[in-house]
């Protein structure tokens, strides 16, 4: 079984946002949105000792998405290759796997109306080829593979050379985006962008905390209340009804 | 029978009044209301048993993981399992909206508002005597019913209230309108008012199917007619009201003659309320 | 469209073509769009910016729904920037020019009939026909830009007009080429052969790669980069590439020669130069020497405001790097006027460093063959060149031309009037400084043509607006790359009809050719038989070039490659010259002076612009996708400005400069990233054309602000970091 990877390395990458427009093109996303964005730091320091570093977000696959668990009609879910991926046949757009996600990688498509977000290419995987933020990378600065392949680049990347993963003490969900770059740059970028707690939005938690538990109250007690009145009626003896 | 010799309120039967009334049968439900509540019936039991293996979260779901599996294994894919969900749905908010439509001043108005929903005084207490009956704690005597009584009213009450909601959230999420906000809350509230209908589907499927003193109610849902008798006992104040209108329509069609069946009127437009002669 | 039916198009166009059998692309079903159809794919080159990136156009029923690399093209490999990879948001652009456009109202107010082409070209010809016969041809002034150009190139030579010039010449890289030419007996070109992948160290001054993004140059940098070459960023501004220099010098802008000069100094003293490179290659070490002596780092420091210590340890860096070091030699270089002297200081410098021809430094270029029509002699134009090159500017390139001084001539009618101006392919509002002076100049013509794929804003000074098809619906001229390591030859070829009305440029020249009786001078009925000929000498089909996009040749990119005879330099020495007798034989600097540039006034700042990743020039504003990402430029000031402006971030103002000229309302970066004595813009915003919907009004036009040049006496090459501006005053 695969386990994909992505690696971008921060120390080549220029931000040119080759991957955005490729990727938006790949998957004809409206414009304004994306399933890939790329952003530079906040400077940090002051004239002239900065510090900056453009920084590719996208889905990081989690390996505990907490995004799965919000999504009512279980559209999105993991595939076999740890890829999260949204079956749109049934994504209704209610929006609470958005909120869920520490990475801000998912979004509603405004001409699905259905959310949508990276899977890694998959339907390019499948072909042999690699995602097309990948391939369009005009630093080479994107890596793509098999985790469980010990011989792959990414393979290389994370456990010889140390890629990182962004995760925090609090938000630890186990991404499969890493990154390479200088220590002081992966620092900016994790303390600029940390991932999020994630989120139930109001409406998922009154219904898993009120509506759920109200409904199963109602029914269980109509039930229960059917189910007294039936044995009275059985002890009593149906002659009793009867004209 | 005259006017004045209608009694106010029920009295002993002889055996053979008894056994008469027994056999004549009293038009309850028009054959689209029938129809109707077929349709309804089958529609809730489908989109409730497909509506909860959708839920599939965790955190939401309220069916058991071997029953997801056996819906979805019968539909192939959850695509289709949404798509049938929506498309019956569909259909049956285009029923009742036809039957809302062209049937708005008989069934909507005439039927529904004043016949299925209004609470009266004996109503209210009807529902406190039942539910002591029940539960074995009163010997009292209930009140006397119109043509519903009060616990089909209180569940009519409770459907009608969400019936919209669900039809509304319902298109909301099929079509994903507004913002995903609107679709979140519309996901919650049609949960929540599908499952207050459950439960009280809960007793009307149990009043209807199992309860026996209910029996000929069920089966006028089929046939759309009750014996007199059964009127007379469970439902006085509708007998009464009957024999009234009828004794009245005697009187101007003089020499009347004897009361007869009530027919079924032949047009679709027909009014299932009003006795006939 | 297939790749038959544009053969098939092409060969109706003219008689008897050579059928040329279709060839079977590869196919592949698509990814994002449709389930079943069949998708071809068309190898073709991208014109986004200019760099000539190969492309695949992925065809579905006839509409191009991709485009992406083409993995076998010799120079991007398959990488494509975000500008290419929106390339399908140019063909659909809703506000392409669709008919000829014909002018009804007065010159400027924009209103235009649609007319035919028939009638377009026929009102063309007729028109330079009568300018021909009253004025001379020399009358006529063509301003091209862009390999589709050369067909409008060979027709006004054939008319018998010596007054072409490209903005990329006097507002680009002019004095770079002019400069190198100087040292190294050739210039650079485009791509620009910097061995940036194989360096270990790399030197930019004012290079902002990575914000200007070429694919290509992209990926050697980045590869350079993570295979450890250290950096040097010289910028006013914390570029993306000085947060990743292991040197930013924050120069105070228009001192660079001085720099340059202390980095000579320290590399002489300190004895850091490759001593025997110099000594074969190079002529002029000891005027040199003597020449940098005084400019020491202390004398440097106080110039540039960077200290001395900075200076040497970087000149250090670049010693023991050597001759690994690509000082990258910049491409848009017209800044202070003094730029083909500063452009010899960085080529002296690459020389000292024993860098040109060598690996990680500047490599050289490989001649490929290529095969010319056998064409009727160009007419011989009575008069010169009216742009002044080889003239007032004396090394100016006369086959580039000096656009400005193409602009000076028709204001003024000396040496000879202007009538008539062509203009293809270039905006030139916003690709040439001063633009009052250009509208004021078009108030004198008697004819003003416009070929482009947008209604850009000089349309409506135009009197006749031809459309043209984009690259995706085009055949251009094959582009030849010498100067990269593997060279190629890469074709455009259409991948789809041309949408609208709109014509390719070979067909509109070629057509406009035939009503001037010059059709002899395109020997060819087709595209096909155009490229056949060329490629002749190659050994290359056309047929197989329009299949792989491209074609490469072995390159020899470093003087290792050669036998040491073809060692040579193509200066009037041989040599590498330090010292131009060139320069000195015309009164200039033989070795090149640090000019302190002109101060602002008290209360403005010096106007300093770059580009962003994902816009090109002022010509991708308009996209959808690209627009999507980045749809108005910000004006960068210091925080301590932003604080004596009494502005904050994300307020909108308006920018005034010393002339008065106001800009567009542009939203306030603050940010320590930047010098306190200079405000940044990114160029190509703040466009006026309202045909462009998505561009109108977006940001601040750097351009419009440009009412002062400083122009290059050799060269002609306008420099426009010399406008200051300030808040306006509300």
């Amino acid at each position: 079984m695969a386990r994909y990877a992505m690696v971008t390395d921060l120390r080549k990458c220029v931000a040119c946002q080759a991957c955005t427009v490729a990727c938006s093109a790949e998957w004809a996303v409206p414009a304004g949105h994306a399933r890939t964005h790329v952003r530079t730091t906040p400077l940090a320091g002051s004239f002239p000792n900065l510090t900056s570093s453009p920084v590719v977000g996208q889905c990081n696959q989690c390996d505990h998405p907490p995004c799965v668990e919000p999504c009512p009609s279980g559209a999105t879910y993991q595939d076999a290759g740890g890829i999260v991926r949204v079956d749109t046949d049934v994504c209704i757009g209610c929006g609470f796997c958005v909120d869920a996600c520490p990475y801000e990688a998912r979004f509603i498509n405004p001409r699905t109306k259905k959310v949508d977000k990276c899977d890694f290419c998959r339907p390019r995987i499948e072909r042999g080829e690699v995602p097309a933020c990948v391939a369009t990378c005009t630093a080479h600065a994107k890596y793509f593979g098999d985790l469980e392949d010990r011989n792959s680049e990414v393979s290389r990347l994370v456990f010889r050379d140390g890629a990182r993963r962004m995760e925090t003490r609090t938000v630890a969900v186990g991404p499969n985006v890493f990154y390479l770059g200088r220590p002081e740059h992966l620092d900016l970028v994790l303390s600029s962008y940390p991932p999020r707690p994630p989120r139930l939005l109001t409406a998922g938690a009154a219904w898993t905390r009120l509506l759920k538990p109200l409904v199963l109250a109602m029914v269980g007690m109509t039930f229960a209340g059917q189910a007294v009145a039936f044995f009275t009626q059985l002890h009593k003896g149906e002659g009793d009804f009867e004209e | 029978m005259r006017s004045d010799a209608i009694p106010l309120a029920p009295v002993p039967l002889t055996a053979d009044e008894a056994e008469t009334m027994l056999q004549r049968q009293i038009k309850k439900h028009h054959v689209a209301i029938i129809l109707l509540h077929w349709f309804n019936a089958a529609t809730w039991i489908l989109e409730v048993a497909t509506g909860a293996a959708l839920i599939s979260s965790r955190l939401f779901r309220v069916a058991p993981d071997w029953y997801l599996a056996i819906v979805n294994g019968l539909f192939g894919t959850r695509g289709n399992l949404l798509r049938f969900h929506v498309a019956l749905g569909l259909v049956w908010i285009g029923v009742f909206l036809v039957y809302g439509i062209f049937g708005f001043r008989t069934y909507l108005r005439g039927e529904v508002l004043k016949k299925e929903i209004a609470l009266d005084r004996d109503d209210v207490r009807w529902l406190v005597v039942r539910a002591l009956r029940i539960l074995g704690r009163s010997d009292e005597a209930l009140p006397l019913q119109g043509v519903y009584n009060a616990g089909q009213k209180l569940f009519s009450m409770v459907v009608y209230a969400m019936l919209p909601v669900v039809m509304v959230t319902g298109v909301i999420m099929a079509f994903r309108l507004f913002s995903p906000w609107v679709v979140g809350w519309a996901v919650v509230l049609h949960f929540g008012a599908v499952g207050a209908v459950v439960a009280g589907l809960v007793i009307h499927v149990y009043m209807g199917a199992v309860f026996p003193e209910e029996k000929p109610a069920f089966f006028s849902m089929f046939t759309g007619s009750v014996n007199e008798l059964f009127a007379y006992n469970h439902h006085f104040k509708w007998w009464r009201e009957m024999k009234t209108e009828q004794l009245a329509w005697d009187r101007q069609r003089e020499p009347a003659a004897e009361i007869a069946r009530p027919e079924t009127p032949a047009g679709g437009e027909g009014d299932a309320q009003e006795p006939s002669t | 469209m297939t790749r038959r039916r544009f053969l098939g198009t092409a060969a109706t166009l003219g008689a008897g073509a050579v059928a040329v059998p279709a060839v079977a692309s590869p196919t592949v079903h698509p990814p994002g769009w449709s389930g079943t159809a069949r998708v071809e794919k068309i190898a073709t080159t991208c014109e986004m910016c200019f760099w000539r990136c190969g492309v695949l156009a992925s065809v579905e029923g006839g509409k191009v729904v991709r485009v992406e690399g083409n993995p076998d093209h010799p120079q991007n490999q398959g990488r494509l920037c975000a500008r290419g990879n929106a390339g399908t948001g140019l063909l659909h652009d809703p506000d392409r020019l669709k008919t000829p456009l014909l002018r009804v109202g007065e010159r400027g107010e924009g209103r235009f009939k649609p007319v035919s082409w028939d009638e377009a070209l026929d009102f063309l010809a007729g028109r330079l026909v009568k300018l021909r016969d009253e004025h001379g041809p020399e009358s006529v002034a063509f301003f091209p830009h862009g390999n589709g150009a050369r067909f409008f190139a060979t027709l006004m030579r054939a008319y018998g007009t010596p007054n072409s010039a490209e903005p990329s010449f006097a507002q680009c890289r002019g004095p770079r080429e002019v400069g190198y030419s100087l040292t190294f007996g050739q210039g650079l070109g485009s791509p620009e052969p910097v061995d940036l992948e194989e360096a270990r160290l790399v030197v930019l001054i004012g290079s902002h790669l990575g914000e200007n993004v070429f694919t290509s140059q992209i990926t050697a940098f980045a590869t350079g980069l993570a295979r450890g070459a250290k950096l040097i960023a010289v910028d006013p501004r914390f570029s993306l590439a000085a947060s990743k220099a292991d040197w930013w010098l924050p120069i105070r802008p228009g001192t660079d020669i001085a720099l340059l000069l202390a980095w000579m100094n320290v590399l002489i003293a300190e004895d850091l130069c490759d001593k025997e490179y110099l000594k074969t290659y190079a002529s002029g070490f000891d005027r040199l020497a003597n020449h940098v002596r005084e400019f020491t780092p202390e004398w440097a420091e106080a110039i540039t405001e960077i200290p001395a210590a900075k200076i040497r340890e970087t000149a250090r860096a670049m010693g023991k790097a050597k001759p690994a070091v690509a000082v990258h030699p910049g491409r848009h270089v017209t800044w202070y006027g003094d730029d083909t002297q500063r452009a010899r200081a960085m080529a002296i410098l690459t020389a000292l460093l024993g860098s040109w021809g060598r690996k990680g430094g500047i490599f050289l270029p490989t001649p490929i063959p290529r095969g010319s029509f056998d064409l009727p002699d160009f007419p011989e134009p009575k008069r010169g060149r009216a742009d002044g090159a080889g003239k007032r500017f004396p090394l100016a390139i006369e086959e580039l031309g000096v656009t400005n001084g193409l602009i000076d001539a028709t204001l003024s009618g000396d040496p000879y009037p202007i009538k008539a101006w062509i203009v293809y392919g270039q905006n030139m509002l916003e690709s040439i400084p001063q633009p009052a002076r250009t509208v004021e100049a078009i108030g004198k013509l008697d004819l003003m043509v416009v070929v482009d794929v947008l209604p850009v804003e000089q349309i409506k000074y135009a009197d006749l607006v031809l459309p043209e098809a984009t690259y995706l619906e085009r055949y251009d001229p094959p582009t030849i790359v010498e100067s990269a390591k593997r060279p190629f030859i890469a074709v455009r070829s259409p991948a789809c009809e041309p949408l609208y009305e709109s014509k390719p440029g070979w067909w509109i020249a070629k057509e406009l050719a035939k009503r001037l009786k010059l059709e002899a001078f395109f020997p060819w009925d087709t595209p096909e038989q155009h490229l056949e000929k060329i490629l002749k000498p190659t050994g290359f089909g056309a047929r197989e070039l329009l299949n792989r996009g491209a074609v490469a040749f072995p390159g020899k990119p470093y003087l290792e490659d050669r036998a040491p005879v073809d060692r040579t330099f193509d200066t009037a020495s041989g040599k590498i010259e330090l010292y131009s007798e060139a320069l000195a034989k015309i009164g200039a600097d033989p070795l090149p002076r640090y000019t302190p540039p002109v101060e602002p006034p008290k209360g403005f700042f010096r106007l300093i612009y770059g580009r962003a990743p994902v816009h090109s020039f002022a010509r991708s504003q308009n996209n959808e996708a690209l627009d999507a990402l980045m749809s108005e430029n910000e004006v960068w000031l210091a925080t301590s400005v932003a604080r004596d402006w009494g502005v904050t971030e994300g307020q909108r103002i308006v920018l005034e400069n010393v002339e008065g000229v106001k800009s567009s309302p542009v939203r306030v970066k603050v940010t320590e990233g930047i010098r306190s004595d200079c405000a940044y813009l990114v160029h190509g915003f703040g466009q006026q054309s309202r045909a462009l919907r998505r561009a109108f009004g977006r940001g601040a036009s750097d351009n419009s602000l440009m009412s002062r040049v400083s122009v290059d006496p050799l060269t002609g090459g306008t420099g426009m970091r010399v406008n200051f501006v300030r808040a306006a005053r509300a």
